[in-house]
């Protein structure tokens, strides 16, 4: 038994016979051609680039139904890829001057693209050769009348070992007999982890030397949930994953059984679960989630690659089509948390790159500085409201303090009277809330509260501002903890505060999917999480599965301890408690 | 014949959906579109040509238009460049 350790690119266990995918190099069965055979080799290039456009075609209608747009746009660069003239140049000219065989004359040329991007220093350009290479094999791939896709003679199911695995592998992986693969290359947001994920296929990547460990026939097991990949696993290990494997599926057979139940704790408590929504990636599988509403809509994309802000006009057609796609249920926008890492291509007054970005000029304090950006942005939110009977929510970003919340308090008054004069009004009162992630805004929330409709509590800068963590930096990364007693503290004075004032509150930020987190949340009387369209039914399940009783004596523990090594046993005991 | 200087001002350089937005817009025009940068020539109509220039942020590049209608294509391209490859959502 051989255990190898790498990172885990998409959960699930696979168990199977290995298959080693053949490398890079192409099987170039005949070098040469006679002279006499030009005319028929253009014409089997021809051929074979129209098949290969029509492949690439169909996997771009693919993509854009199950993974959304961003992937498809990563198709339509292959299509260009294979229509481009260097590249049709370059493989006739090797057949008619040099009398290379059509396979050869791709294989050579692929060679030199290679080569030529090899040289590129920027990792980020580099990348690149992957797609044309990726292009290149398909191209190959339809030369050959006789040679089978080699995926598609895969007979039985297995898991897939492979030096590197491009994306349009990984796209046909599900159709053909592939029920796991791990890669010697990539990181967990490569393509091809990403594609994985979205695929529901367990994989593993980074392992640097599976595919010259594993033998084709080997028994393997994809361990998707810890990055590893055993090789040739012992009885004991092969018995424990196989348990592992029946639990997993079991839950997530249990998953698909209640979409339509209600969110409520085992007894009966209620809470409100909320999706996080990016237009940009949306899929089937998302949109056949019913969910309580979107709770939070993040808007900087519109601010970005754009020579210009976006005009009301633009914006108000992207909320339109947004309370559509939830079908009139709630839904929160944020206004647009710009600066920090968001800087959006246009300039803007009073704006300087800064030092310290995180606690810079973002979020409400650069729309005040920039009212007209702030203006814009309420209209359109506004308008979409007075068209649509959507609850419509407004979310302010980065508070600080009683008189930020009181300027756009008068802002959206004003912009609201402006409507009325034009005779229009929401069809139901729109919400202004604040995300609370300033612990000063935490903090003094007693004297902003009467201005607020709502809060949401945003936990990732949150946690990073209250142990002031950069996640990034990788000296105190680990120090970034969500069971400082610290955390737990003031989540729950921010709750007591707004239930004082029947005021709701909710979490987006990730401790909302952390499910071992979430019977502590529970307990602080949280009224709503916001998770991403991946987590949802996850985190539904485990909220169907608590008893909040149990939560809050937990919740009341927890308040109480003076150490993250104390609470986190807490939560480790309660969740094994539970289990049982 | 028609030469002018580009700055790249979007924040990504001419990764891969700018450089095929050049190439789709470079090839419906009929005369010769080349791009250089640092002594590295390449035809605007090629995709892979325009992503092996990997330009960043805030390099510049060359354009050479050639041929009948090579006021309009220079304008085209330029254009692209002004509108930071405007991207969809």
């Amino acid at each position: 038994m051989l255990v190898l350790k790498g990172v885990a690119a998409s959960p699930g266990v696979a168990i199977g016979p290995a298959v080693l995918l053949p490398g890079e190099s192409f099987a170039v069965t005949r070098q040469y051609i006679e002279p006499g055979e030009v005319k028929a080799e253009l014409q089997k290039i021809r051929a074979a680039m129209q098949k290969t456009l029509g492949e690439l075609d169909a996997c771009e209608q693919k993509v854009l139904s199950t993974l959304g747009t961003e992937y498809a746009n990563l198709m339509s660069t292959h299509k260009l890829i294979l229509q481009d003239p260097s590249l049709k140049d370059s493989v006739s000219k090797k057949i008619r001057t040099e009398h290379l065989s059509a396979q050869a004359a791709i294989f050579v040329t692929l060679q030199e693209l290679a080569a030529s991007f090899d040289k590129i220093e920027d990792p980020f350009f580099k990348e690149r050769r992957n797609d044309i290479f990726d292009v290149g094999k398909r191209l190959v791939n339809n030369l050959d009348g006789d040679k089978r896709e080699f995926l598609a003679s895969i007979t039985k199911p297995s898991l897939l070992v492979a030096h590197n695995l491009y994306p349009s592998d990984t796209i046909n992986l599900q159709e053909n007999q592939v029920i796991g693969f791990c890669t010697d290359v990539g990181g967990k947001t490569s393509h091809t982890a990403l594609l994985a994920q979205s695929l529901n296929i367990p994989a593993v990547v980074g392992l640097s030397t599976a595919s010259k460990d594993v033998q084709s026939g080997d028994t393997l097991i994809i361990d998707g949930e810890n990055g590893l990949l055993v090789i040739n696993p012992d009885k004991y290990t092969l018995a424990n994953y196989r348990k592992i494997q029946r639990e997993i599926k079991k839950t997530e057979a249990l998953l698909k059984t209640i979409n339509h139940l209600p969110v409520i704790t085992e007894d009966g408590h209620a809470v409100k679960l909320f999706v996080n929504y990016d237009p940009r990636t949306d899929t089937k599988e998302n949109k056949r989630l019913i969910t309580d509403g979107l709770g939070l809509l993040r808007t900087e994309f519109l601010y970005m690659n754009t020579p210009h802000p976006p005009t009301e006009d633009e914006q108000y057609q992207v909320y339109l089509a947004v309370a559509k796609r939830f079908d009139m249920r709630p839904v929160t926008i944020r206004l647009a948390d710009l600066g920090a890492d968001k800087l959006p291509d246009f300039p803007l007054d009073e704006f300087d790159q800064d030092e310290n970005p995180f606690m810079g000029c973002r979020g409400i304090r650069l729309f005040l500085k920039n009212p007209d950006l702030m203006f814009t942005q309420l209209r359109a939110i506004i308008r979409m409201a007075c068209e649509v009977p959507a609850q419509v929510k407004i979310m302010i970003p980065m508070v600080s303090s009683v008189e930020e919340v009181r300027h756009v308090r008068n802002a959206f008054d004003q912009v609201l009277k402006e409507f009325e004069l034009q005779g229009k009004k929401p069809v139901n009162r729109v919400g202004l809330g604040a995300m609370i992630e300033v612990p000063a805004a935490a903090i003094a929330l007693d004297g902003m509260i009467h201005l607020l409709d709502f809060l949401s509590i945003g936990t990732n800068d949150l946690i990073q501002y209250l142990v002031a963590v950069d996640r990034v930096n990788q000296e105190v990364a680990h120090m970034y903890d969500p069971c400082h007693p610290a955390v737990g503290r003031t989540i729950n004075q921010i709750i007591q505060t707004a239930h004082k004032r029947g005021k709701k509150v909710s979490i987006c930020g990730e401790i909302a999917s952390d499910v071992k987190l979430l019977p502590l949340l529970l307990g602080l009387d949280i009224d709503a999480l916001s998770v991403t369209p991946r987590m949802y039914l996850r985190v539904k399940n485990h909220i169907r599965s608590v008893n909040y009783e149990n939560c809050s004596d937990l919740a009341q523990a927890a308040l109480l301890m003076g150490s993250s090594e104390e609470i986190r046993n807490l939560i480790e005991q309660n969740d094994k408690n539970e289990d049982s | 014949m028609i030469q002018q200087d580009i700055k790249i001002i979007n924040r990504l350089g001419l990764h891969a959906r700018p450089a095929a937005m050049i190439a789709q817009t470079a090839a419906q025009f009929s005369c010769d579109i080349q791009l250089s940068k640092d002594q590295v020539q390449v035809n605007a109509k090629s995709i892979m040509g325009v992503m092996m220039l990997a330009a960043e942020f805030g390099s510049s590049l060359r354009l050479t238009a050639d041929g009948s209608d090579e006021k309009e294509a220079a304008a085209a391209i330029q254009k692209l460049f002004e509108d930071k490859f405007n991207e969809e959502f």
